[in-house]
């Protein structure tokens, strides 16, 4: 994959450089704040962009902007946005539009090396990845805490497994279910929660992370 | 003999104070249209400084206002005062002729020193004695007290004055709590997880069929663990309750970025705040030489003086400091909070001097 960086901890970025070289991925730019970025996105269209969302100038959230706004003017590049800490008011900017091919990470996530790669191929090939920390703490302060209630607890845990944007094949290996019985329990929940049952799943994910986090 | 120095200087006081009360009275008259110019207040002031003197009193807390009221509220007084020092004059150059004739036997206007006439001016020149001399002291203690009550300042107004220096100090104190708070944060979040974050993803690389990095992973666990001791120092150097304030500065020179050179001489410890306090003027001062005025060398003082400990960071940067910028600003807070003086200065081409007076009674 044809990937660009901006990560502003230079120790963090030579490694994320590395990691990705090794793993076959082809790192176009790897740079330290969000201006550079947008130069370099302007100069060469990468299939995806990691981002840090705290770098200078501001160090608050000119990274989330950054993706904001490739994800306006190139919508073929597809985003990866890594924060320090959960933050709903990101998740919910980013999710604000289509969520094809968009990702929001704890920072921390980096370090499950697995996880992150599986995230990033995810966001590649147009899917979704929210970092399960996102997901809880939609679901902790979700106003709809009454219908979830009625969920069982496997159905929980497709739920969490899909608003981070697993496939039903991903969740049936992580569950260690068949993926019919996760297309059974998908469609339980999506009853109890009075949600359509949108065809794609990068749509249904969407409808969850929304539902959870109106 | 003390007695009739302190007459002598009441006389020589009352006497001057006519001859001032004639020219304040002058000046008034010339001032009153033009009073709101500063040159006309400053010359106010010089001549109420000057009244002060005469006077022998301190006001402290004096703020300068209603000096030109003051001044032409004293002129009847002051020249009271001139008719009182004149009464004295005239009196003197009637008795001492009539003690110099008398004294050697001889008629004054064809009076003989009987003791009858003796006696008469005796008692009649002791009562005008006692009057001329009440008039002195009266005049003294009524241009007293017309300045004290002219120039010293309100105590409610003082009062009030301490009530908003306190009310500002305190929000000053939370402004700086959260201000070190926040540098924590992006000290840990930008500093330490960053490492540690890079730490996890050599270790995950090499789990992935790199094993030569173990090596390289070893290494940056220790540079995490020197970085995680160096924000801790920030917070709160460990030494400074155990070892001291020499020690502490000895430490800030060690990990400063420039050369500085340390003089603590303090005849004993001062209470924790204090301490806490100079030292994190001190370090503050220093990271800030360090980073902005590229100075070569900066140098630490501290020393008792009187009932303060004052501390002086000077550096040979390029000055140009600014008193309001984030890191000056908490400095001057946390001195303001202990009731101390915080005074800045940092001429374009430098030097840049901060000293800070610390009260520690």
């Amino acid at each position: 994959m044809r990937v660009m960086l901006a990560e502003d901890s230079a120790l963090l970025r030579e490694g994320l450089v590395r990691l990705l070289k090794e793993e076959g991925h082809d790192v176009l730019a790897a740079v330290g704040d969000a201006g550079a970025l947008l130069e370099a996105v302007t100069g060469e269209r990468p299939q995806a962009v990691v981002v840090d969302v705290r770098m200078p100038p501001t160090h608050t959230d000119e990274g989330l902007r950054a993706a904001l706004e490739i994800r306006r003017r190139w919508p073929e590049v597809k985003v990866l946005v890594l924060s320090q800490y959960v933050e709903k008011k990101y998740a919910t900017e980013l999710m604000s539009g289509s969520i094809d091919g968009v990702g929001y990470l704890l920072k921390d996530r980096v370090a499950q090396v697995g996880d992150f790669l599986d995230a990033l191929e995810r966001v590649g090939v147009g899917g979704t990845a929210f970092d399960p920390e996102v997901v809880r703490q939609l679901l902790a302060r979700t106003s709809h805490a009454d219908p979830l209630a009625q969920l069982t607890a496997r159905e929980r845990e497709v739920l969490e497994l899909m608003a981070q944007g697993l496939t039903n094949a991903s969740i049936a290996q992580s569950l260690h279910v068949s993926q019919s019985a996760v297309e059974k329990h998908v469609n339980a929940l999506f009853d109890k929660l009075a949600l359509s049952h949108t065809i794609g799943y990068s749509r249904r994910v969407l409808a969850v992370l929304r539902y959870l986090g109106s | 003999m003390r007695l009739a120095v302190r007459g002598l200087r009441l006389v020589g006081a009352v006497a001057a104070g006519a001859v001032t009360a004639l020219l304040g009275l002058l000046f008034v008259l010339v001032a009153v249209p033009f009073a709101d110019r500063p040159a006309v207040r400053a010359a106010a002031a010089r001549l109420t400084t000057l009244e002060l003197r005469r006077l022998r009193l301190e006001l402290p807390g004096r703020d300068g206002e209603g000096e030109l009221r003051s001044l032409a509220a004293r002129a009847p007084v002051g020249l009271l005062g001139g008719l009182v020092v004149l009464l004295l004059v005239y009196g003197m150059r009637w008795a001492a002729p009539l003690a110099w004739s008398w004294g050697r036997g001889e008629a004054v206007d064809g009076m003989l020193p009987t003791p009858p006439l003796l006696a008469y001016a005796f008692l009649a020149g002791s009562v005008l004695l006692f009057l001329e001399v009440s008039g002195l002291v009266g005049v003294g203690a009524l241009e007293r007290r017309l300045a004290v009550h002219l120039l010293a300042p309100d105590p409610t107004e003082a009062l009030r004055r301490r009530i908003s220096e306190l009310t500002e100090s305190r929000a000053g104190v939370v402004a700086v709590v959260d201000a070190e708070r926040r540098r924590i944060e992006r000290d840990l979040h930008d500093g330490v997880q960053q490492r540690l974050v890079a730490l996890s993803m050599l270790a995950g690389r090499a789990r992935r069929g790199r094993p030569e990095l173990l090596e390289q992973l070893h290494e940056q666990a220790q540079q995490a663990l020197v970085e995680l001791r160096e924000v801790a120092w920030r917070v709160y150097p460990s030494g400074l309750d155990a070892h001291g304030l020499a020690e502490a500065l000895a430490g800030v020179a060690e990990r400063a970025a420039v050369a500085v050179k340390v003089t603590c001489e303090l005849p004993e410890r001062p209470s924790a705040p204090v301490e806490t306090a100079a030292y994190f003027v001190a370090s503050e001062a220093v990271t800030n030489a360090a980073k902005h005025s590229r100075a070569s060398l900066v140098t630490i003082d501290v020393r008792q003086e009187g009932t303060m400990v004052v501390v002086r960071v000077e550096d040979d940067g390029m000055g140009g400091a600014d008193a309001t910028g984030g890191g000056l600003t908490g400095l001057a807070r946390r001195v303001a909070a202990l009731d101390g003086r915080f005074t800045l200065t940092s001429p374009p081409g430098g030097p840049t001097v901060i000293e800070v007076g610390l009260p520690c009674a």
